[in-house]
Order: C-alpha cells, then structure tokens, then sequence
C-alpha cells in the first residue's frame, strides 16, 4: 500500500444553474492577461452540447488520454519515439478555431468618431492581431442554453439518439462545470518530453512548472479534457493550478468559493498509489468501481499508518476523515468521475442530476409507484446520455445514484410534510435515516466549513502578494513581447 | 582584413557569447525559453514549411558535425567514390528541403495576419539568417561539388586550429566569397542562438525516454 492525499472536488450537477460565477472568479484571478484571453480553466458547458474547445469529448479527433494495449496503459496519440518524431508539428492539437479568436469592442470609438450620419459603434476588434472583426462567429459559451442545437448540441458524442435536441417535448439540458481533473494519471504529465508537467506530492495538483516548459505542445492534446492551454504570447503550456495559493493557507478555490448555486464541495481523498494502473485496466463499464477500490477509508488504522509514512501530517488526515468529498464519492458513492473511459483517473466528481424531471402531465411521464418522479427510464436526461459521461456507460450505476436522490427526496418529502415515510425506500436505494440526513445536510445547507474543508500546507512560493500584482500566475519575470 | 574578421573575430566572439550569455540567460529568466511555436494560430501552412525545415537541417548540420568529429572515419568513407555520391545526393536533397521549409516559413510570416503579433524583429532576423545559410549551402553543394570531401581537408583542420587556439586561417584564406558568406553567416547565427528562440536547441528530450510516465515533486522530500 502507498498511500498519497489528493485535494478533490465535487460537483453537484443537480445544482448548476449555470450561472458562470465560477467562470468570471477565475478569469479574472488567472488569465485576464495577454496569451491567455482564450483560455478558461474554469468553463461551464450546456449539455448536451459540443463544449469547449468544441468537440473534446471526441477522441478520434482529438486523441487524447490512455488506451489499453496488450495489458498495458499507453498514450492514445503517440508513443516515445513518435513524440520526438513530432516535436515539430502536432498532429493532433488544438487549434485556435477550436475554442476561439477573443475579441473586445473599440469603445473609444463611441466618443471618437468623427460627426456622421450615423450612431458610432464599438466595432469587434481581435485580442489576438488587433485587427477589426467584421463578424463575430464564435465566442466563449457560443452554444450556451442550447442556442445554435441544430449546430451543436446535435453534436454531442454522448447523445445515442440526437432527435432529442429537436423534439421540445423530450429536450433537455444540464450544465457541466469543469476544471482540470488534477488526475492521478494525467496523460498531460506523462507526454511532456520537457517533464515540465507534475504532480505535486503532497496534494496531487497537476502543475505546469514554467521555468522548464519549452512549449512544445504535446500536453495540450494528450489532455482527453482538453484543460491544458497554450499561452500564445509567452509560448508555454498553462492549466487550472487548483487555486493552489489558496487552498495551501486553507481557503477553497475561487471556482467553489463563488458558486451561487453552492454546488461544489472541496476536501481530501486518500488513495493506493499502487492500485491505480490496475484499477485502469478494467474494461469501461468497472471502471467507476475500479476508481472507486483505489480510493481509502481515513479511518483505517493501516491506510493511516501508511499515509504517515509518506510524509501525509495528522492535519491531512483529519481533514481526510471529515471531507465531504470522502462522503460523497465513496461513502455514498453518489459522484462519479467525468469521462472515466480517458483511463486518466479525473479527480473532479460529478454527482448526476435528476433533474430537469418535473412534467407529469401527458404520456410522456409515466410515473413510478410513489407518484412523484417518472420512472428512471423515462427521465427527461435519458440514463444512456448521463452514463456515457460519467460512468464508462455503465447505466445501473447512474441509476443507483438516481435513486438514492430520489429516496432522499421523498425522506425529506415526507418529513416536512408531517407523513410517515415507508422504511423500504430508503433501505431499497442503499440508505439508511442517519446516512440520508447527512446526505441531505451536504446537498442543502451545509455551511462553508462543511462543504470546504481545506487543510493548510508548505507554501510554494513566498511572495504570494508580490505575483498577484505581477503579469500573471508565477510570473514575475517579463515573457516575450511589448508590455 | 575580412578573412581574419570572418575566420578569427567572429568564431571566437560566438563561442565566446555563447558560452557566456547562454547560462545567464538561464539563470536569469528561463520564462523566455521557448520555441515559440505559432502552431496554435496558424497551422495549415506551417505544416508544409516546419517540417520540410527540420527533417531537411537537423540531418545536414549533423552531417557538419560528423566531419569535425570523426574526421578520420569520415575520410575513409567518403574515400570510396560510391558512398561519396550517396552522400552528396542525400545532402543536396536535404539541403533543397530545408530551403523549401525555410521559404515556407517566411511567406507564411509574411501573409499570415494573425500572426502579426507573434512576430518580432528577432524572428525576421532569424528567418532570413536562415534562409541565406541554407541557400548559401545549397549553392556550395551544387556549383562546389564534392565538399563533403574537400570539407574534410580544409573547414576541419581550420575548426581544430580554432579549438586549439591557433587559428589558421589559411585553410580558408582562398575560398570563394559566397563559401565565406556561409562560414561567417554561420558564426552570425551561433552567436544569436542566445538571445533568440534558437535556444530551443540546445535542449534535447532523452531523460523522457527512460522517465516513468508520471513525474512527481515533493516540497517537503
């Protein structure tokens, strides 16, 4: 057993009101700079829908993450020699097109303009040439609430019958928070030839050290997420840090410290270092329970004893015992991981959502016995769609969750409404009265210090106050190009 | 006069800037180390000029090296008629490669909009720098046949003469000046490698090769 901490967030997707709070909060701590205007760490997506950058669901196109071969992990993309054989041209990066050119308005021309006949306009100039656009064709959140489905949402690898999105009796849609997975087998550290990616030890970050990053690329498309940026202007890699600067003095991140909704939850996992490549090997529909075994129970004395011995302190495992994200991911395996067929074991989870579910009117809906929801089969959010995006396709697991959900909602249901609640609900969807009301606790009104439990650690760098003033995230010194 | 400038002041101020501003510049600030790759904003035509580039220069500037490396194996190889022609032809269509990537680059530069604000004086400076040398060599290989051979005779001793800080320039005293132009284009370019994105270089992935895939770092070990 080798026992590591990793820093893990969850998502509670039946929350998201996709309101891109987590989005702005990011934007304008990390990259509200030059290089980096494109970039979002942080990005909410409408599914369905093809995302961002668009399509990067789709690995056939963009081959990423890890592939099984002959009983081994191996980069879908390229292998060792064909990297070297690639440093030049990267066949399977990314381009600008694919997320899109940023733009902003020449306001001075309101005031400026010389007198006409017609109201002076903030004409779209381009961050990137600073040369006027004429028109604007593509933009962050372009497909936002399903605007342009015939477009995009058509698009969505993970819809099996895409007449969904055109039928306004049976549509549906859900956002789709995502920040890197920080995961603890991230594609991008292993297809650096500059072996400038890393994990961090001590908290598993995945970090872009940009001192030994030459900007050769290969991180950018090796990411099955699609989470590592090319800085155009600086000519390095650049990726979501996991507010490291925060959470190290114990704040959450900016992402989870400004959601409205309050659907993120932050706190420490333990896991086997050892177990991982084993667990990855399983074919796509175990694999959510392959994640699952890998990950360890704080309260074993062994996993303890383990931990200490690879340096984590009695704060980490304290914080590992109470962590919300231990509860949710393992204790009441209700979140699940985005995309676990990437075999990149992502360490951001996902808790589905039930919703959008209400509309019992028609035989659209039919409902199941207690009369509240719809059979899961006949969910708006067809379990096929959640599964392909979070459990390697495996629907039943997807359907545990979704149960669980709705057996703690008629719980409170009934409690609320003074009537008694029959035990085989509970008991039949896997809880019990203490595990739903804890439940229910972190869904709802658990407070910050609930939802967050942050333990503090070594900082990285010293001058945090210094950076933050300076031209960006660790960079204190001048990159390339005018200021 | 210019043969000492070009066979004597320019190799050694290179060497010299090279050794010298090379470590400063990575001791002082490594955020600039960077190949600068303009892929991500354009990338239909830099196919057809980067990797003509690349694949057409590494096997001939390695080829250069060879000759001043093993210049005993070299005159044995080169001796047999056969494997001289080989190698010239392969040289010369390496050659023509690379001045096809090279021109490539420059109009891509050139009629590329986007890539306006990537682009600065010092790429100019290298692309044409570059473009000269790899013209000039095509030039050499063509109208100067057979200087893999007479490189052996002439350039290497000049090179060791250097090294041991005995320049003897007349080994390259009588050549011609389009063959000086190359040397001293070549010196030029040693010399801006340190302050350019030539650095990227200077780096060579091998520890990748044996590395396990995932790299971690630990503050506290």
């Amino acid at each position: 057993m080798n026992v590591r901490a990793q820093l893990v967030m969850v998502f509670n997707l039946d929350k998201c009101i996709g309101c891109h709070a987590c989005s702005i909060s990011c934007k304008n701590i990390w990259t509200d700079r030059k290089g980096a205007e494109y970039m979002w760490w942080n990005n909410v997506e409408t599914k369905p829908g093809v995302g961002y950058p668009k399509r990067w669901e789709n690995q056939d196109k963009f081959k990423g993450g890890w592939i099984r071969e002959n009983g081994k992990l191996k980069l879908r993309a390229l292998g060792k020699g064909p990297t070297l054989l690639n440093m030049f041209f990267q066949p399977n990066m990314p381009k600008l097109d694919d997320y899109y050119e940023p733009f902003d308005f020449d306001y001075s021309n309101l005031y400026k303009a010389p007198p006409g006949s017609d109201q002076p306009v903030a004409e779209a100039f381009s961050q990137i040439s600073g040369e006027r656009m004429e028109e604007i064709t593509n933009g962050p959140n372009w497909d936002d609430d399903l605007s342009g489905s015939q477009v995009y949402a058509v698009n969505d690898v993970n819809l099996k019958d895409s007449s969904l999105v055109s039928d306004y009796g049976r549509m549906f849609m859900q956002y789709l928070p995502r920040i890197c997975n920080h995961c603890l087998n991230p594609a991008c550290v292993a297809s650096c030839p500059s072996r400038a990616l890393y994990k961090r030890g001590e908290d598993g970050v995945v970090l872009v050290d940009q001192d030994v990053c030459k900007g050769w690329r290969f991180c950018t498309s090796a990411c099955p997420y699609k989470k590592v940026y090319f800085n155009w202007q600086s000519g390095k890699a650049e990726k979501c840090i996991f507010c490291f600067p925060r959470t190290e003095t114990g704040q959450c991140n900016a992402c989870a410290h400004s959601c409205v909704g309050r659907i993120r939850h932050v706190g420490v996992l333990l896991y086997d270092a050892d177990r991982v490549e084993e667990a990855l090997l399983k074919p796509d529909d175990q694999l959510v329970a392959a994640h699952r075994k890998v990950i360890l129970d704080p309260r074993d004395p062994q996993v303890r004893e383990s931990a200490r011995n690879n340096g984590v302190t009695d704060q980490w495992l304290e914080a590992a015992e109470k962590s919300p994200v231990y509860a949710l991911v393992k204790e009441f395996a209700v979140a699940l991981p985005l995309h676990p067929e990437f075999r990149t074991m992502p360490m951001a989870y996902y808790i589905p959502s039930l919703s959008p579910v209400i509309s019992s009117g028609g035989d659209l809906h039919e409902l199941a016995d207690h009369g509240t929801f719809p059979l899961l089969e006949k969910m708006r959010a067809p379990i096929s769609f959640l599964a392909s995006l979070l459990s390697g396709g495996n629907e039943e697991i997807v359907a545990e969750i979704l149960r669980k959900q709705i057996a703690l909602r008629l719980f409170k249901r009934a409690g609320n409404l003074g009537q008694p609640i029959e035990e085989s609900i509970l008991k039949n969807a896997g809880l019990d009265e203490v595990g739903a009301n804890k439940l229910y606790r972190l869904f709802t009104i658990a407070p910050y210090r609930e939802r967050f439990i942050v333990p503090t650690q070594q900082r990285e760098e010293q001058d945090p106050h210094e950076r933050k003033g300076a031209s960006g995230f660790g960079i204190l010194k001048k990159t390339r190009g005018p200021k | 006069m210019l043969n000492s400038f070009i066979f004597i002041v320019m190799p050694y101020a290179a060497l010299a800037l090279l050794i010298f501003v090379t470590p400063y510049r990575f001791f002082s600030n490594r955020l600039t180390w960077s190949a600068y790759s303009t892929q991500f904003l354009e990338r239909d035509r830099l196919f057809w000029g980067i990797n003509p580039w690349h694949y057409g220069i590494l096997p001939v500037l390695a080829g250069h090296f060879l000759g001043v490396i093993f210049p005993g194996p070299m005159k044995a190889i080169l001796g047999n008629q056969n494997n001289l022609i080989i190698f010239e032809s392969i040289g010369l269509a390496l050659g023509l490669f690379a001045v096809f990537g090279c021109l490539a680059l420059l109009l891509r530069r050139v009629n590329t909009p986007i890539l306006k604000r990537v682009t600065f004086a010092s790429d100019w400076v290298l692309l044409y720098l570059l473009a000269a040398q790899a013209l000039s060599g095509v030039y050499v290989a063509t109208f100067m046949r057979w200087g893999s051979q007479w490189y052996l005779h002439t350039v290497v001793p000049y090179f060791w003469s250097l090294a041991t800080f005995n320049p003897q320039i007349e080994y390259m005293a009588d050549f011609p000046l389009v063959f000086k132009l190359h040397a001293a284009c070549a010196f030029l370019i040693v010399a801006l490698l340190p302050f350019t994105k030539l650095v990227h270089l200077l780096y060579v992935p091998v520890h990748f090769l044996m590395d396990p895939p995932i790299l971690y770092r630990w503050r506290s070990k």
